[in-house]
C-alpha cells in the first residue's frame, strides 16, 4: 500500500473545496447572516467586562457544563474491584452515556448495564426491573459481585434498593451468599466524585460487614505493615502503577481499596475478558486491619474517609492528588508517618533527577499565566505545581468545588495556597461555574495557556489559547492517562507535557527572527 | 403523570405508522442497552444548527452527552453548546419551571436563536413539569418558536426518542414559514444527519443532478427551511425508519409523496437519485440523473479496481441499528465482501425482511446486544472485520479483529459514490494495517508457535 492511488478527499480537506465553498454562501440566505460587522461587533461585545458581568450574573442555565453525574463515578469505583458488574438502577439512556464517556477518554471497552426502566417502572416501581436486570446480567456477564447504584429517576420515584435486593434474594433470583454492594446516587446531588465515593464506601462497609470481621488497626499482617490507598476518581491508569512502584520503593505491604488500572488498561492478547484486575475482595474485609489508610483525593473520598476513620479506627491520612515536587514530597511523608519506615534513597535521587528538569525548563515556564479547570483535588495539585515552576494561575474554575474537607471548604484551601506564593497573587478561584464563565474569563483577561479536560477546547479556541489536557474526559487525544501525573515521575510528564507546548507555540509563531535550533 | 408513549404506538410497528404486529423492542434489564428516547430525540434534532438546545433536567443528561456527536455544521454553531438546566436536589422538591424560564430567557437575550427546542428528561417528566405551558408562555412572549421535546428517557429506546422528536417537528416546526418564491421545488432529505459531512456529499449529487433540497431534516439544517419543508415535492426518507411516521403523517397531511432510500453503496445510491427525479415527474430531471449516476458508476467500476482485489471473498460481522443494517450489506456486496453475521437487536420485523433479502443462508442473525455474542460470532464466522459502532470498538481491538466505525461518532463519510470509495478504503486499510499480524503473533521468544514474518 505504497502512495495512495486514488485521493479521497474527507471533511478535513474536502469542503474548502471551491464548490462547497460556493454551497455554503448559497445556504447563508436561510441563515439570515449577520453581516461581518455585526459578527465582530458581537464578539467585541463577548469579550468586554460588560458581558463578563451578565455572563456571571446568570443564574439559571448552565452553559457547557464542567461535571458529570455520580452514577458514572460510581461505574468507576465498582470497576476498581474484581470480576464486579456495574449496575445501574435507572432508565437505560444514562448509563449508555456513561459507557460511551468513560470508554471514549480510556479507549476502552466499559462493562455496565442497566435495570432499563420504562414508564411502566416509573408508575409501578422499579423492583420488578431491579429483579429481572439482576438475573439477566448475573447469567450474561457472569461477576462475582454486581455493585448497584441509582440514577436520578429510581430516586425520584423512591425506590429502595436494600428491600428490592432482599426480595430478590427471597425469590432465589440471586443466592443468599451472592454479593450486591449498592448506594445512592442522585444526579442532582453532588457530581462524579460524589459518586465514586458513595459506591466505594458502599462496597467497602457491605463486603466488610457480610463477613463479620472485626476490625483491628495494625494486626492485619504479623508484620503489621500494611496499608490501605486511595485514589478516588483517578482518570490516569499510569498514576496506579506510579504509585505501586512509589509504595514498592519503601517496600512496604499495601493494599489498593479501588484499583481500575486493570479494566482500563488491559493488553489485546486476542480475548476479552470482560473483567481485568481489581482489588479483590477477600482483600476488603483484611483492609480494615491495616496499619492505616492513605487517601490521595481527599474532597472526593470524605464519606470513605469517615467511614474508614470511624468503623475502621483507622489512621486516615487525606491528601489532594499529589502533584509536582512538594506534592510528592507530602506524600512521602505521609507513607513514612503512617507506616514508620523511612524515605527510600532511590525515591530521593528520583527527586534529585526532576528537580534538575524542572531547572532545565522553568526559564520558559516563569510568569506564563495559566487557566486551570478541573476536580477540586485535581486543582489543589495542579496549583501546587504551576507556583513551584514560577507559573502564575490566574483564573481556576471548579465546577463541582462546592465540597469541604474537615469544614475547610475548597475554595478557602485553593485561596490560601495561591496566597502563600507571590506567584498566586493574580489568582481567582471560581466555584459552581461553567466553561461558558471561562470562556468570558479567556476573553476578557487573556493567559498564555489553559490546562484542563478536552471540553476546554472550544473556550480555548476562541480565546486562542493552547490547552494541555489533564484531567477527564479526554477525548481527543490519545494514551494521555496512560502517563502518570502524580509523583515525581509525574512531575516531570506534565512538565514535559507544558513546557513542550510553550517551545511548540514559539517555533508556530515565531516571526523568524527566533527560529532557534536550540532551546 | 400522562403517558407520553401513548397506548396505540405499541399496536404499531416500530417506525410506521401503520397498524402491524411489532412494536419498537423495549430494553430488556440487565443488559448493556443503547441510548434512551431523549438521546434519540437529541440525535434527530440536535443537527438544526443555528438552534439553542436546552435540556431540562439534572446535569446527568446534558454532562455527559454534550458535544459528542459527529455532525457537522457548514455554519452556525449553536447547536454544539451544551445548555442546561442542572436542577439539583431543591430543584426537584420545589420544582423546576421558574429555572427553566429563567434559562430560555437567558439563551434568547444572548444568543437570538430563531429557536429554542426544550427537551424534557426523566426527572422532570416525573416531576410533573409543565413543560409545554412554559414553553408556550416563552415563546408567546419572546416572539420566537420554543419547542417543548417530550421525549424522556425512560419511555422507551433511541428510535422513539427519534420518532417523537418527529413528532415534534410535525406539530410545531413544519407548515410554519414558506419559502422564497425563487426556490426551485425540491425534496426533503429526512433522516441524513451529516455526520462526517455525508449531508454535502449526497447534495453535490443532487446539484449535479439540478434536484434542489427543499429542507433538510436535519443534517446541517437551519431552523427556518424546516418551516418550509411542506412545501417540498417529495420526501425521501434516508436511513432512519423511526422517521418514516414523519413522511407518512406528511403524505396525508400535506400529499408529498416519499420513499424510503440510503446512500450507501452504488446501487442505493443510484436508486435514490432514480427515484427522487421520478417522484418529481420531471423527464429532464430523470435524463440528467440517468447521465449523472452513468458516469459516476463507470468511474467508480474504475476507482475502486484496485480495492476489490484486495477486499474480494473477505468476512465481515456487521452490527449496527436500524436501516444502516441492511442499507451498508449492499455496499459491502458491492465491494465484494461477504456479510458473514449481522445485528438485528435494533432492527424492525421490515428491517430484517430486507437483511434477508441482501444476504445468503449463510448469515448468522445477532438478535441481542453484548459484545461476547458478537465476538462469538465474528469468531465462529472467521470474519476478517467488524463493522459497528463506538461502544464496540473497543472490545473489538482486544480480539485483535480490525474494525471500522460505522456510527454516529465515525469520521469518515461513507455515503454516495465517493462515499463508497472511502469504505473500501476504511476497509482495506484497516485490514491491511501490519499491527494485526504484530498483535496475533507470538513474542519471538515463544518457540510453541512458529514466528513467521
Ligand atoms: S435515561 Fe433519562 S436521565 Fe438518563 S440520560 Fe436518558 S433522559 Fe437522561
Amino acid at each position: 500500500m505504497s502512495k495512495d492511488r486514488l485521493d479521497i478527499p474527507d471533511y478535513n480537506t474536502l469542503f474548502s473545496e471551491h464548490r462547497f465553498v460556493e454551497q455554503r454562501l448559497n445556504k447563508q440566505q436561510f441563515e439570515a447572516p449577520c453581516s461581518e460587522q455585526e459578527t465582530a461587533e458581537a464578539l467585541a461585545y463577548s469579550q468586554s467586562a460588560e458581558y463578563m458581568e451578565k455572563n456571571f450574573n446568570r443564574k439559571a442555565v448552565v452553559i457547557n457544563p464542567h461535571k458529570a453525574c455520580q452514577p458514572l463515578g460510581s461505574i468507576m469505583a465498582a470497576l476498581g474491584f474484581e470480576k464486579t458488574l456495574p449496575f445501574v438502577h435507572g432508565s437505560q439512556g444514562c448509563n449508555s452515556y456513561f459507557r460511551s464517556h468513560l470508554s471514549r477518554h480510556f479507549k476502552e471497552p466499559t462493562p455496565a448495564v442497566s435495570s432499563s426502566m420504562t414508564e411502566d417502572a416509573a408508575v409501578f416501581g422499579g423492583m420488578s426491573n431491579l429483579i429481572d436486570g439482576l438475573e439477566n446480567s448475573i447469567a450474561l456477564y457472569k461477576p462475582e459481585m454486581v455493585a448497584l447504584c441509582t440514577t436520578c429517576m429510581a430516586e425520584v420515584i423512591g425506590d429502595d434498593l436494600s428491600s428490592f435486593i432482599g426480595n430478590a434474594r427471597q425469590k432465589g433470583v440471586i443466592s443468599e451468599d451472592f454479593p450486591v454492594a449498592f448506594c445512592n446516587t442522585p444526579s442532582f446531588v453532588g457530581s462524579h466524585i460524589t459518586g465514586y465515593d458513595s459506591m466505594l464506601k458502599g462496597i467497602l462497609s457491605y463486603l466488610y460487614e457480610r463477613s463479620g470481621l472485626q476490625a483491628a488497626p495494625g494486626s492485619g499482617e504479623e508484620t503489621g505493615e500494611k496499608l490501605n490507598v486511595m485514589l478516588g476518581f483517578e482518570p490516569y491508569t499510569g498514576n496506579f502503577a506510579e504509585i505501586r512502584k512509589i509504595l514498592d520503593a519503601f517496600d512496604t505491604k499495601y493494599t489498593l481499596l479501588g484499583d481500575h488500572s486493570g479494566n482500563y488498561d488491559s493488553p489485546a492478547t486476542g480475548e476479552y475478558e470482560y473483567y481485568y484486575g481489581g482489588t479483590k475482595l477477600a482483600d476488603v474485609p483484611l483492609a480494615a486491619n491495616a496499619l492505616g489508610t492513605l487517601s490521595l483525593q481527599k474532597y472526593t473520598l470524605k464519606k470513605t474517609q469517615d467511614f474508614i476513620s470511624e468503623t475502621w479506627k483507622q489512621q486516615v491520612s487525606a491528601l489532594s492528588t499529589p502533584l509536582g515536587i512538594a506534592g510528592t514530597d507530602k506524600l512521602l511523608e505521609a507513607i513514612s508517618e503512617l507506616t514508620g519506615l523511612p524515605i527510600p534513597a532511590s525515591l530521593l535521587e528520583e527527586r534529585g533527577r526532576v528537580v534538575d528538569a524542572l531547572t532545565d525548563s522553568h526559564p520558559y515556564l516563569h510568569g506564563k499565566r495559566v487557566a486551570l479547570v478541573g476536580d477540586p483535588d485535581l486543582l489543589i495539585g495542579l496549583i501546587g505545581f504551576c507556583m513551584e515552576v514560577g507559573m502564575e494561575p490566574v483564573h481556576i474554575v471548579c465546577s463541582n468545588g462546592d465540597v469541604d474537607f474537615n469544614e475547610v471548604k475548597f475554595k478557602e484551601e485553593a485561596e490560601a495556597l495561591l496566597a502563600s506564593s507571590p506567584y498566586g497573587s493574580e489568582a481567582t478561584v471560581y466555584v459552581g461555574n461553567d466553561l461558558w464563565h471561562m470562556r468570558s474569563l479567556l476573553l476578557t483577561d487573556p493567559v498564555d495557556l489553559a490546562i484542563g479536560s478536552s471540553h476546554l477546547k472550544f473556550a480555548a479556541k476562541d480565546a486562542n489559547v493552547p490547552l494541555i489536557r489533564v484531567g477527564f474526559p479526554i477525548f481527543d487525544r490519545h494514551h494521555m492517562h496512560r502517563y502518570p501525573i502524580l509523583g515525581y515521575q509525574g512531575a516531570l510528564n506534565l512538565l514535559s507535557q507544558i513546557v513542550n507546548t510553550v517551545l511548540d507555540e514559539l517555533d508556530r509563531n515565531n516571526s523568524g527572527f527566533n527560529y532557534d535550533l536550540v532551546r | 403523570m400522562d403517558p407520553i408513549r401513548k397506548d396505540e404506538f405499541d399496536s404499531e410497528a416500530c417506525g410506521s405508522k401503520a397498524p402491524k404486529s411489532k412494536p419498537c423492542p423495549r430494553p430488556k434489564p440487565g443488559e448493556a442497552a443503547g441510548g434512551c428516547s431523549f438521546d434519540g430525540a437529541q440525535i434527530t434534532l440536535l443537527p438544526i444548527m443555528d438552534a439553542a438546545h436546552l435540556v431540562h433536567g439534572p446535569i446527568a443528561c446534558a454532562g455527559n452527552s454534550w458535544e459528542s456527536r459527529g455532525t457537522l455544521s457548514s455554519g452556525p454553531s449553536l447547536s454544539q453548546y451544551g445548555f442546561a438546566t442542572d436542577l439539583n436536589d431543591s430543584d426537584i422538591i420545589f420544582g423546576g419551571e421558574k429555572k427553566l424560564k429563567e434559562s430560555i430567557d437567558y439563551i434568547a437575550g444572548r444568543f437570538a436563536p430563531p429557536a429554542i427546542f426544550v427537551y424534557s428528561t426523566c426527572v422532570t417528566a416525573l416531576i410533573g413539569e409543565d413543560m409545554d405551558a412554559v414553553c408556550k408562555e416563552a415563546g408567546d412572549r419572546l416572539g420566537i418558536p420554543v419547542i417543548p421535546v417530550n421525549s424522556p428517557g425512560f419511555v422507551g429506546s433511541k428510535n422513539l426518542g427519534n420518532r417523537l422528536a418527529g413528532d415534534a417537528l410535525l406539530q410545531y416546526v413544519i407548515g410554519t414559514g414558506e419559502p422564497e418564491p425563487e426556490l426551485p421545488p425540491g425534496v426533503n432529505l429526512i433522516g441524513e444527519y451529516n455526520i462526517a459531512g455525508e449531508m454535502w456529499d449526497i447534495e453535490k449529487l443532487m446539484n449535479s443532478a439540478g434536484i434542489a433540497v427543499t429542507s433538510r431534516i436535519t443534517g446541517d439544517a437551519r431552523y427556518k427551511e424546516i418551516t418550509w419543508a411542506h412545501r417540498a415535492k417529495v420526501n425521501m426518507v434516508v436511513c432512519s425508519r423511526a422517521l418514516l411516521g414523519l413522511a407518512k403523517e406528511m403524505e396525508s397531511r400535506y400529499g408529498i409523496p416519499y420513499f424510503e432510500g440510503s446512500f450507501y453503496g452504488a446501487k442505493e445510491t443510484t436508486y435514490s437519485l432514480r427515484q427522487m427525479a421520478y417522484l418529481m415527474n420531471d423527464r429532464d430531471m430523470e435524463r440528467r440523473v440517468d447521465r449523472l449516476t452513468e458516469r459516476e458508476e463507470s468511474r467508480l467500476t474504475q476507482d475502486l479496481r484496485p480495492y476489490r482485489k484486495i477486499l474480494k471473498g473477505k468476512r465481515a460481522v456487521l452490527y449496527t441499528g436500524g436501516v444502516k443494517s441492511w442499507s451498508v450489506i449492499s455496499a459491502l456486496k458491492e465491494l465484494g465482501v461477504q456479510v458473514v453475521g449481522v445485528g438485528t437487536n435494533k432492527s424492525t420485523e421490515d428491517d430484517v425482511r430486507r437483511i434477508a433479502d441482501r444476504v445468503g443462508d449463510d448469515t448468522e442473525y445477532i438478535p441481542e446486544g453484548g459484545a461476547t455474542r458478537i465476538l462469538k460470532t465474528v469468531r465462529e464466522r472467521k470474519a476478517d472485520i467488524m463493522i459497528a459502532g463506538g461502544r464496540n470498538m473497543y472490545v473489538a481491538m482486544k480480539e485483535q479483529i480490525p474494525f471500522i466505525d460505522i456510527n454516529q461518532e465515525r469520521h469518515k463519510a461513507y455515503a454516495g459514490y465517493e462515499g463508497l470509495l472511502r469504505l473500501a478504503k476504511e476497509l482495506t486499510y484497516s485490514l491491511a494495517n501490519p499491527i494485526w499480524k504484530l498483535a496475533s503473533s507470538p513474542a519471538p521468544w515463544d518457540k510453541e508457535v512458529p514466528y513467521d514474518r
